[in-house]
């Protein structure tokens, strides 16, 4: 198989997928907090109020994922670079380490 | 790769004006995933070798893999879980690849398809969480600290109702985006344009499906392990 090398996805495959995830979550999470204000808004009628803070709640949820998000990718790093046998091949030891600047 | 095209001639056009069901086109490609997974596994099941080949060989290099990609990211648990994911994989994966044969389309180009898809992934994760931590699953809403419970809550309540939701989107908009690209250069040169850009898009479809993939796993993982 083109994309599965030595019987795991391979890394190009790893590293798309973690970056292409990052940025959705923080302009959906921005719009679940709108939504949610604008509709307990009109539940409530309390009019611009639980629109602004959910909006803000929303933001704060956006980022603290993002933030979670890159803490995951920067413990794999470390994992891949400093763990004893990450892979039955020996490059594993030596690409860690450069890998790990990025 | 029709969905371009605001009257697009398909195959399953076709098919609805034969069967007179008045379905839109991603039912009926969905279905044709449906078809060519189930005659696989049937096939496969009934000549399972010890030595595998050809077809055999192809499926257990693509689950064994992801099998042994899950439990290294979840853990042992991750085998009770691991079912779900790998079908999620395949399905998402032949329905994005129906796309690229002409006079076809992939049914995760339609919102309808990944909406119900990430839906049943949410549905599952929560679940699995509450299966395994019975009432003690709001511990994983409600933060470290006990003082900040309430806020916390509503946090984690926004960006639990997001996750479904970026699932469809990313899903969707690629797809169709995809689909929409290989139209524009069908139009603009015929077979020139369009070949190069399939091995662009095999890769681009791959990498969707294992970003669904990916982050379902990412999320029954955040259900099954403690609470921090």
């Amino acid at each position: 198989m083109f994309f599965f090398k030595r019987d795991k996805p391979s890394e190009a495959m790893e590293l798309f997928g973690n970056v292409a995830t990052i940025g959705m979550q923080l302009v959906v999470a921005t719009f679940i907090g709108l939504a949610m204000g604008y509709y307990l808004d009109e539940w409530l009628g309390t009019k611009p109020w639980m629109l602004i803070i959910f909006l803000l709640l929303g933001i704060i949820a956006g980022f603290r994922d993002v933030y979670r998000e890159a803490m995951r990718l920067q413990r794999g790093a470390d994992a891949q670079s400093s763990g004893p046998a990450s892979g039955p091949d020996g490059d594993d030891a030596k690409g860690g380490s450069d890998r790990q600047g990025k | 790769m029709a969905a371009g095209l605001p009257h697009p001639l398909t195959y399953s056009v076709l098919i609805d004006q034969q069967l007179g069901l008045h379905l839109p086109p991603h039912v009926y490609y969905m279905w044709l995933a449906m078809i060519i997974l189930f005659s696989c596994g049937f096939i496969l099941r009934g000549r399972l070798q010890l030595v595998p080949g050809g077809l055999q060989n192809v499926f257990e290099t693509v689950i064994g893999g992801l099998e042994d990609f899950v439990v290294l990211n979840i853990g042992e648990e991750g085998r009770k879980v691991f079912p779900f994911l790998s079908a999620m994989f395949i399905f998402i994966l032949v329905m994005n690849y129906i796309g690229l044969i002409p006079g076809c389309d992939a049914a995760t180009a339609n919102v309808n398809t990944n909406a119900a898809m990430a839906i049943s992934v949410f549905v599952y994760y929560n679940y699995i969480g509450i299966k395994k931590w019975g009432f003690g699953y709001i511990k994983h809403f409600m933060g470290p600290v006990i003082f900040l419970a309430p806020l916390m809550l509503i946090l984690e309540t926004v960006s639990h109702l997001a996750r479904p939701l970026s699932l469809t989107l990313r899903l969707f908009g690629n797809i169709r985006g995809e689909e929409i690209v290989l139209v524009l250069l069908f139009v603009l040169a015929p077979v020139l344009g369009t070949l190069p850009m399939y091995f662009l898009f095999i890769l681009g479809k791959t990498i969707q499906a294992f970003i669904f993939f990916m982050l379902t796993m990412i999320y029954l993982k955040g259900s099954l392990e403690h609470a921090h």
